[in-house]
């Protein structure tokens, strides 16, 4: 390619200064605005943590009857647009003879899993396949049908033009060629 | 073990005859790659912003806030007026000295803000993880859409959407910046794929939403969305492009150009499609017929390697002064052959002067003459003569073209050989020696010629017993010329098999190499001390014989290279005379690149000119255009871990709901929203196999969004507009005083989870 004439330059700078915006003043922005040096968290961070927390949360509340259970939401109040509150005073002769700690861990249980767990960014991820169909096997090399694995490299391959393929392929390669399904071997 | 069957198995592509394939494809209709996405400058539109300062409080900035492209506008429009990327590029320009700041498609405009790229998103999921950039692209919505922070902040109602089941983590950063460093007076979340879905007027029915990052498969009844019921196959369409950039990059593993995401993203979009029967299309999608439909060649930039061509008048002028040079030469040689000639000419004069005058001179007086000549006898100078004389008249001819005729050989007579040694004198003897070694000579040359004609006529006998054998026992002779052909068929391969196996040091080929060298090694050094220092290699001509032993099985060459000659034979005898052996039989038919299927997959049915660079920068789609949009219907192609989309969609269907109303409730209403939804048969696809899964009376109405992509903004500024908006948005008082994790919940958003 040849190299951009001092015209071009000139021009393609200019088109760089309209498109820049970090000149451009922002006065809806809060100048007092400073966010935290670390806010950024990749999901497997995120996932860890909020696992961590749910945990930790069933376990203070199985320990101690001191935090408030929560109200059973049958009623539609889940809009959110009044805080969950105590629930009635029932009184409950039997209720006084029992641990205070299960009845609590119960309670909160009826309340929170009244339609099933909590759904979570986790646990909607769909679970494994159990259908014959998901088993079927596809050469890596070409994605066409393959009736036969070679031992060696583990690869699938369609005829023995593809294996004599895979059996020329470079050290190495066979490896990537698993990874694109999540079969190779993963050192830790 | 070694696999001793021959049978020639013929697969089913092999069986089309040669004459289809011979006919060359058309053409191949070529893609070219598609330039980085740069869309030129967008003006901000501030009229948006006018028009709403009579209503603020109902007129709200929507969001999509989409992990491939963000869409923002306002409620009253019926378009989002941005659509851009979530991507920025920010860096310090060195050579102006100050920071640059480009977002959104803005960031592809040139190598250098390209190299700076950074994106919102955390590659592969919907959750936001980069906020700086995050904010960079909320600063260039709200400065395109002309907000004008009089009172120092976004003073209209912001609507945003979210992934499903949202982290609190992303949700308390997204509130934080909008409540604090925008100031926003309120602020709504909702679902894309409901809005979405509202949009289209649903009211109950099963969302399948295929979008960048994943697959979410939701249950709908009554307006509500059922969340603790809706599944999420972790598989988008930025997994797809991914998907195809690795299946690429190990097709061609020494493509010279660079292939990228958003290239791969580009040939998904345009060239895939979903198949209808997979597993049926696929097992043909490699046959020759109607291949040139199905291969599609893709473009890169490349720069030809050309010689540079010459005009027509610096071609005439390069021939003309090549004329003229080797007229130049021409005439130098034929001066020097004219002198060469004169030369030869006085000598011939010379010689013959010599020989009048010898006659002439007495016996003695002759032979000093002769001796001074440095010539031994009479019979001598007349060869020299003779020869000049030859050479002078054949210099002569060749001067004036005169087609010279091999002279005949004289037929030769020996008459000394017959007479005894004693009658002759010396001269007589050396004569008759000379005479003997030519008759011995003349024999030689006879007795070759006989054994030739022997040797043609034996082979002349063979071919007669040959052609009779064929003709009184037809299937033997076949049989034999069968097997015969296997026979070097097999040893071709055995050769390669060892040509190959010396390659790998495991084999048993190379390992019995080391063994013979080891041993020829551990010989070495007993004979250097019996021998002293010196080393005495070569001495012997045996010692170079361990060449031979090292080499082994590999050293008759020769006989490797008649192989393939020898196939030619046989298979030229098998063509003639062999009913069922055609020309697809030959083992050069069957090499041929129309019957690689590796060829075939790599370059389609078109030739490959390894020299061409335009072919060095073509990448061929073919199997790729429907493996890569299947994986949402079969994750393990990919190796997903997870039951396929409508596996899940039939277990949602099926073992969550119980009640047969509810079933046919949200059977009756299938809905498809998302980008990855846009492939080609999806639809249909995705109804034949559903309904596998289901009782044969159930009615399914499978349906897509009218605009998959837009109709997530369209449905939140629908809804934005309506009175929901008020109801369901956190406003700056409720997130003074609830936190920054505190989400109002409604019939399109998340639930709260603790």
């Amino acid at each position: 390619m040849a190299p951009p004439t001092p015209a071009e330059n000139e021009s393609h700078q200019l088109l760089l200064n309209q498109l820049d915006i970090a000149q451009v003043p922002r006065p809806f922005r809060n100048p007092h605005w400073k966010p935290s040096q670390r806010r950024n968290k990749n999901v497997k961070q995120l996932i860890s943590e909020s696992s961590r927390k749910e945990a930790s949360q069933m376990a203070t509340q199985a320990n101690s009857g001191a935090t408030t259970p929560l109200v059973a939401t049958t009623s539609a109040s889940t809009d959110g647009s009044q805080t969950p509150a105590d629930g009635g005073q029932r009184t409950n002769i039997a209720q006084a003879a029992q641990n205070l700690s299960t009845l609590v861990l119960e309670k909160n249980a009826r309340a929170m899993y009244s339609s099933g767990p909590a759904v979570t960014y986790t646990n909607i991820e769909s679970a494994p396949s159990l259908h014959p169909s998901q088993q079927t096997r596809y050469c890596d090399i070409t994605g066409l049908p393959a009736p036969y694995t070679d031992p060696k490299t583990r690869l699938r391959y369609h005829d023995k033009e593809v294996f004599g393929v895979v059996r020329s392929l470079a050290q190495g390669v066979p490896e990537s060629y698993l990874e694109l399904r999540a079969a190779h071997v993963v050192l830790k | 073990m070694t696999i001793t069957s021959v049978q020639a198995v013929l697969p089913g592509r092999f069986a089309i005859n040669s004459t289809e394939k011979s006919t060359a494809k058309p053409p191949p209709k070529v893609y070219n790659a598609q330039e980085p996405p740069f869309k030129g400058y967008h003006a901000p539109q501030p009229d948006g912003y006018q028009r709403s300062r009579s209503k603020p409080d109902t007129s709200a900035i929507v969001i999509d806030n989409g992990s491939n492209l963000v869409k923002a506008g306002w409620s009253f429009d019926k378009n989002p007026r941005f659509i851009l990327p979530p991507v920025m590029s920010r860096y310090r320009d060195r050579k102006l000295n100050k920071a640059c700041q480009f977002i959104g498609y803005d960031a592809y405009v040139d190598a250098t803000t390209r190299g700076q790229l950074r994106y919102a998103f955390d590659p592969g999921s919907s959750v936001v993880g980069n906020w700086d950039v995050m904010e960079g692209v909320l600063d260039y919505l709200f400065l395109k859409l002309g907000v004008d922070g009089a009172n120092g902040g976004v003073d209209r109602p912001i609507v945003m959407t979210e992934p499903i089941a949202n982290l609190n983590y992303p949700r308390k950063m997204m509130n934080e910046i909008l409540f604090e460093c925008y100031s926003a007076p309120s602020v709504a979340y909702g679902i894309d794929s409901l809005f979405s879905y509202r949009y289209n007027r649903g009211t109950d029915g099963l969302i399948i939403s295929s979008s960048h990052t994943s697959t979410h498969v939701i249950p709908v009844l009554n307006n509500k969305a059922l969340l603790s019921n809706c599944s999420r196959l972790n598989w988008g369409g930025m997994h797809a492009s991914e998907y195809l950039l690795k299946l690429m990059r190990l097709k061609y593993p020494t493509f010279p150009a660079r292939m990228t995401e958003s290239q791969m993203e580009d040939l998904v979009h345009k060239h895939c499609y979903v198949s209808k029967d997979y597993d049926q299309e696929l097992s043909k999608y490699l046959d020759w017929t109607g291949l040139e439909d199905r291969d599609l060649v893709v473009q890169y930039p490349f720069t030809e390697h050309v010689v540079p061509e010459k005009s027509e008048e610096e071609l005439a002028r390069i021939a003309e002064r090549k004329k003229e040079s080797g007229r130049r030469l021409q005439e130098q040689a034929a001066k020097m052959r004219l002198e060469k000639l004169m030369k030869k000419e006085q000598e011939l004069e010379y010689y013959k002067d010599l020989q009048n005058g010898l006659q002439t001179e007495t016996k003695k007086e002759a032979r000093r003459i002769l001796e001074a000549e440095d010539l031994k006898d009479e019979a001598h100078l007349e060869r020299i003569i003779r020869d000049l004389e030859r050479s002078i008249k054949r210099s002569r001819n060749r001067d004036l073209g005169v087609e010279e005729s091999e002279e005949p050989a004289e037929e030769m007579s020996f008459p000394l050989l017959d007479v005894p040694d004693e009658e002759l004198d010396e001269a007589g003897l050396k004569e008759k020696r000379h005479q003997r070694l030519m008759k011995s000579n003349v024999e030689a040359r006879q007795r070759a010629k006989a054994e030739k004609e022997r040797e043609k006529a034996r082979r002349e006998e063979e071919e007669r017993l040959d052609r009779e054998k064929r003709e009184n026992d037809f299937e033997g002779w076949l049989s034999e010329r069968r097997t015969n052909r296997q026979n070097i068929l097999q040893r071709i391969k055995e050769r390669d098999r060892l040509k190959a196996d010396l390659g790998n040091r495991k084999s048993l080929a190379s390992q019995m190499r080391m063994k013979t060298l080891a041993n020829l090694a551990a010989d070495g050094p007993k004979k250097r001390r019996r021998g002293g220092d010196d080393d005495d290699f070569g001495a012997n001509d045996e010692d170079w014989g361990v060449y031979r032993t090292v080499a082994g099985e590999q050293s008759d060459e020769e006989e490797e290279e008649d192989l393939g000659g020898m196939l030619d034979v046989v298979e030229k005898e098998l063509l003639e005379h062999d009913p069922e052996f055609t020309e697809n039989h030959t083992l050069a038919a069957q090499s041929d690149w129309t019957k690689s299927l590796v060829h075939v997959f790599l370059r389609g049915p078109w030739p490959f000119d390894p020299e061409s660079q335009r072919e060095a920068h073509q990448l061929h789609l073919n199997v790729e255009r429907i493996r890569v949009p299947e994986v949402v219907f079969k994750p393990s192609i990919a190796g997903v871990d997870q039951a396929g989309l409508v596996e899940i969609a039939a277990d949602i269907v099926n073992q969550r709901f119980i009640n047969p109303e509810d079933q046919s409730r949200l059977l009756r209403d299938v809905f498809m929203t998302g980008g990855n939804t846009l492939f080609q048969n999806f639809d249909e696809r995705f109804r034949n196999e559903f309904r596998a899964f289901l009782p044969l009376d159930a009615e399914l109405n499978v349906r897509r969004a009218k605009d998959p992509v837009l109709d997530a903004w369209k449905g939140a500024a629908q809804w934005a507009s309506g009175a929901d908006l008020a109801k369901s948005s956190i406003t700056r008082q409720e997130y003074l005083e609830k936190g920054s994790e505190y989400l109002k919940e409604h019939d399109l958003g998340n639930v709260t989870t603790w």
